[in-house]
């Protein structure tokens, strides 16, 4: 077969726009979709982004990512980027429905490359709703746009490496950080410094953050987290306490700090909505949720398609830039713009670096997974789903009542249903039947095609008659 | 090899869509049976896909779903014969479905009562009645023809004029000439339905596998004696087979034949929830129109044999989208929330498959229900459980056992030699 049309990749992050540069180097061209109207993906997402430093990552990587943009104009005879472009879902066989503004159309492919990035992880606990309550990624965003301050005074809560980061970061813009809550036991972060060594250059940039923050008295605890908030319509307490193995919060040793934001990140969930539209093969990932099979080549179940950067499992910007570009040089090789000994050549390096950001990332992970105790944060009136208004107990009747998997729950309770997709909630839910049922595999909250509601108007020729 | 569970059920139900989950429902009233339903969803499993119309009369006349099968059907035999496009006839069922489907019809506002009051659950039952709008004299000789063909029926049908259609219907496009409207013809919420009666035989005792497949069959002699699953072995004495489309790979392990049933592809709009635009239910010549019960805009169906296919594909979803926006323009500024495709068992006579099957002990057809079999779950739940209990049936189930097929034809209505040419 001969191939000569352009390989599709949805997402212009770090993962889509390697793979984009890579298959220009290898005489290939591809077309880049991304909803957002700049390239860069979720690091440099939101104005004045340039000027953001990103102390935890190492200077070479930094300058690999910031590199993206200038990479893409190098390469940029090979790379048509449409940007402002929303992928819906898959379209028949070989062709993805797509959204320009108004328009709605099909664009069929030969290979694709899905890099469609993350999401935050929500965790709820009693009082979560409450105006400010923010995750990280939004706290990140309001610095970044450095116009307005998420909150005066702060503390930050969850577990990962961002905590200290974004503590940072809030630091440095003037906010009064009292204190950085992290799940995981300093002595399993002891534990887990050989897996951290990996990369040492990040491990000693995380090392230099936590000397920042103690030179600045910001306090760091290590195996506390969130209990709940309160406040009457806006924050004003947040109460902490040091958790048990399982993450139960422990009884007598709760604090409480006045504050009026609190910045929450329990870690990420692959965007895996368009894998599942795809109806590709899938594994549970206790990390970040479903995770599409892959092979070392990056590629799905299904010939054509591949998978790279975060939508196949979180890894951070190497990671992404990587499994990029592996992704890429397999394209390259069964188009035959590459032969088999130049792919390998050029692959046993990212593969060695890719399992060295695996070994780093899985440090953490085991540090942060998510425990059971987690599920104890919320009353029977707490919100699980905001878009239906589905509270703690609703999920408590249907679980009585023996769903087994999620989309029963979700068909009984309507959680999930509403217009964010489960995005919120699923997390909760997901955890919740599966440790109910001892058994993590529950079925997953199909997404909805298309991802995003369209006007009829789009598939009209008007109105008739 | 699997752990052999050591229960034995008097039943094992094989699919848990609307069927299998009625049967289960009806089976259980008396709590006096060992029943278990295996369970899995499989991609395109009719009932969560469905439109949710109890259309017995409109569906029974070749409307709702049925009118663009027809369309396509007519289309095709021009197409293969090269003659013009023959004039639009209704396609009126036979009698005996009509009375398959009134009787399951009638069965529903008591059903709605009982599963709300003894289980709590709540299927959303809806008096919508629904209209075949009208946009020009073709369409109304069309309506003329249905309502010669149902005489008896008379005092369920109603004729609307454009005034009167307008005032009922503000939304509807004021251009049509009017509507015909089948005064029972309702709705429910399909997917409420199905866990409304799966909750209710919970509660009576029935034992869910849900999220596990049935593997294989096991036999002795010409009895079934049990079923492979992946959660293990589960004997019984009786298996029901209602796994919907995939209802000939089960009756092939059960008793070596394959049953004509396959799937039949249907896409689906969805608009985003609305404030209340239509009091009732709508079918068009185009498409089917439902204003379901949380305010979102339902919009059916394509009819389309591609396997197991169940992808989205722009051009059908056009057609749906131009036949909506032509019924009620107002659409047109709104926006579509989701579509999806689902895969309705078909047969070749589009009539259900019911019933035991000659040499085979302890295995019940109850499948095949095409294009209404939400609307025939209840009547089909009922009648498997008096078949099984050797009570006197509400009706002859003649028509609807697979010895149907094995007959020679005597039936060559000029309708049933059309459904032939189309599908064989
Ligand atoms: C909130 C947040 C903050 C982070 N902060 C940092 C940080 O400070 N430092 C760090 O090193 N890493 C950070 N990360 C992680 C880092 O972004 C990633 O590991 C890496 O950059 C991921 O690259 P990617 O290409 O896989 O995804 P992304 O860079 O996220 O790119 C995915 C792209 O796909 C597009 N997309 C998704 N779905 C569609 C669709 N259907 N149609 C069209 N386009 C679509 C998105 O718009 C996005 O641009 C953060 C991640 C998140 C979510
Ligand atoms: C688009 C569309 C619109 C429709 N609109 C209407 C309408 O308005 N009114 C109406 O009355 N009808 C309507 N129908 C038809 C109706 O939905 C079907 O007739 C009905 O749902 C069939 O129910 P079922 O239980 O036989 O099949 P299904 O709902 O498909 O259930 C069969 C179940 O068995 C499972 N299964 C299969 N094999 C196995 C196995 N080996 N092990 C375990 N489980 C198995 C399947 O995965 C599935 O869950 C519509 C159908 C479609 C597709």
């Amino acid at each position: 077969m001969t191939h000569t049309s352009p390989v599709v990749i949805v997402g212009a992050g770090t993962a889509g726009i390697s793979a984009a540069v890579e298959l220009a180097q290898a005489g290939i061209h591809s077309i880049v979709l991304d909803e957002a109207p700049k390239i860069g993906g979720a690091v440099f997402r939101g104005p004045y982004r340039e000027a953001i430093e990103l102390p935890h990552l190492d200077s070479k990587l930094r300058k690999k990512i910031s590199n993206i943009r200038q990479q893409y104009h190098e390469h940029q005879a090979f790379i048509e980027l449409r940007l402002n472009t929303r992928v819906l879902g898959p379209a028949g066989k070989s062709s993805l429905l797509v959204r320009h503004k108004e328009e709605v159309s099909e664009l069929s492919y030969e290979e694709l490359i899905i890099a469609t990035g993350c999401h935050e992880r929500s965790v709820p606990f009693d009082g979560w709703q409450m105006p400010g309550v923010m995750l990280l990624g939004g706290v990140q965003l309001q610095l970044k746009s450095g116009l307005v301050k998420p909150g005066q005074k702060m503390a930050v809560v969850g577990t990962g490496p961002l905590l200290p980061l974004v503590a940072c970061q809030l630091f440095k813009a003037g906010v009064e950080v009292l204190g950085v809550y992290e799940a995981g036991k300093f002595s399993d972060f002891a534990k887990e410094s050989r897996a951290l060594l990996n990369r040492p250059v990040l491990a000693l940039e995380g090392m230099g953050m936590l000397s920042y923050l103690k030179a600045n008295a910001i306090p760091m605890h290590y195996g506390q987290g969130i209990v709940s908030v309160s406040g009457e319509g806006n924050l004003k307490k947040a109460h902490f306490a040091k958790y048990t193995d399982d993450w139960y919060p422990i009884e007598g040793t709760g604090t409480s700090l006045e504050l009026d934001c609190l910045a929450v990140g329990y870690g990420f969930v692959s965007r895996n909505q368009l894998s599942q539209l795809f109806q590709l093969e899938h594994d549970v990932c206790p990390i970040s949720g479903l995770k599409p099979k892959i092979d070392t080549w990056q590629k799905s179940s299904q010939e054509n398609i591949y998978i790279a950067g975060d939508s196949v499992g979180i890894l951070g910007g190497e990671g992404a830039m990587v499994e990029g570009r592996i992704a890429a040089l397999s394209i390259a090789q069964t188009r035959q713009k590459v032969t088999s000994e130049q792919a390998n050549s050029k692959a046993d390096d990212y593969f060695t670096l890719l399992q060295k950001v695996k070994s780093f990332r899985a440090g953490f992970d085991r540090i942060g997974r998510r425990r059971e105790g987690l599920l104890s944060l919320l009353k029977p009136n707490t919100i699980v789903c905001r878009c239906e208004n589905v509270t703690r107990s609703d999920i408590d009747d249907v679980i009585e009542q023996g769903v087994k998997d999620i989309t029963s729950l979700k068909m009984r309770t309507r959680a999930g249903m509403g217009d964010c997709q489960g995005k919120t909630c699923n997390s909760y839910c997901q955890d919740r039947l599966g440790h109910e049922l001892k058994n993590p595999d529950v079925g997953h909250i199909k997404p909805r095609f298309p991802l995003d509601p369209i006007p009829f108007s789009a598939l009209s020729d008007g109105v008739q008659l | 090899m699997s752990t052999k569970t050591n229960k034995k059920y008097d039943i094992v139900i094989a699919g848990g869509g609307v069927i299998g989950a009625a049967c289960a429902y009806f089976l259980s009233k008396e709590k006096d049976l060992k029943i278990a339903l295996v369970d899995l969803k499989k991609p395109g499993n009719a009932s969560r896909a469905s439109a949710g119309g109890l259309w017995a009369i409109g569906e029974s006349v070749g409307l709702g779903c049925g009118v663009i099968f027809f369309n396509r059907m007519t289309m095709q035999q021009a197409d293969a014969t090269g003659e013009d496009l023959p004039p639009m006839r209704p396609h009126v069922l036979p009698d005996y479905f009509f009375e398959f489907a009134l009787k399951s019809n009638a069965m529903y506002p008591a059903l709605w009562q009982e599963l709300k009051d003894k289980h709590g659950v709540d299927f959303k039952f809806e008096k919508t009645g629904l209209k075949y709008v009208m946009y020009d004299e073709y369409d109304k000789m069309y309506a003329d023809s249905i309502v010669d063909h149902i005489p008896g029926l008379i005092d369920q049908v109603s004729w609307l004029s454009a005034e009167e259609l307008a005032e009922d219907e503000p939304y509807i496009n004021k251009k049509s000439i009017g509507a015909l409207e089948f005064k029972c013809d309702h709705q429910v919420n399909p997917y409420r339905l199905n866990e409304a009666y799966l909750e209710a035989a919970r509660q009576n005792g029935v034992e869910l596998f849900l999220e596990t497949e049935v593997l294989s069959i096991e036999k002795r002699g010409n009895k079934v004696i049990g079923v492979e699953t992946d959660a293990g072995f589960i004997a019984c004495d009786t298996l029901i087979n209602a796994a919907g489309s995939w209802a000939a790979q089960l009756s092939k392990m059960a008793t070596g034949i394959e049953l004509p049933v396959y799937p039949v592809k249907g896409q689906i709009i969805l608009s985003e929830r609305l404030p209340k635009i239509l009091k009732g239910c709508v079918s068009t010549t185009d498409c089917y129109i439902a204003q379901k019960d949380n305010g979102e805009v339902l919009i059916g169906s394509t009819t389309e044999e591609k396997g197991f296919d169940t992808t989205n594909t722009l051009p059908e979803l056009k057609e749906l989208v131009n036949g909506a926006v032509k019924c009620i323009p107002m659409l047109n500024d709104l926006n579509i929330k989701r579509c999806w495709a689902g895969l309705r068992p078909g047969t070749p006579d589009e009539f259900p498959i019911l019933g035991e099957m000659e040499g085979v002990e302890g295995y019940i057809n109850a499948c095949g229900h095409f294009r209404t079999g939400i609307l025939t779950s209840a009547i089909t739940g009922k009648l498997i459980n008096d078949l099984y209990r050797g009570l006197p049936l509400d009706m002859d189930i003649t028509p609807f056992k697979y010895s149907r097929f094995l007959k020679p034809k005597e039936d060559t209505s000029e309708d049933s030699k059309m459904i032939e040419d189309a599908l064989v």
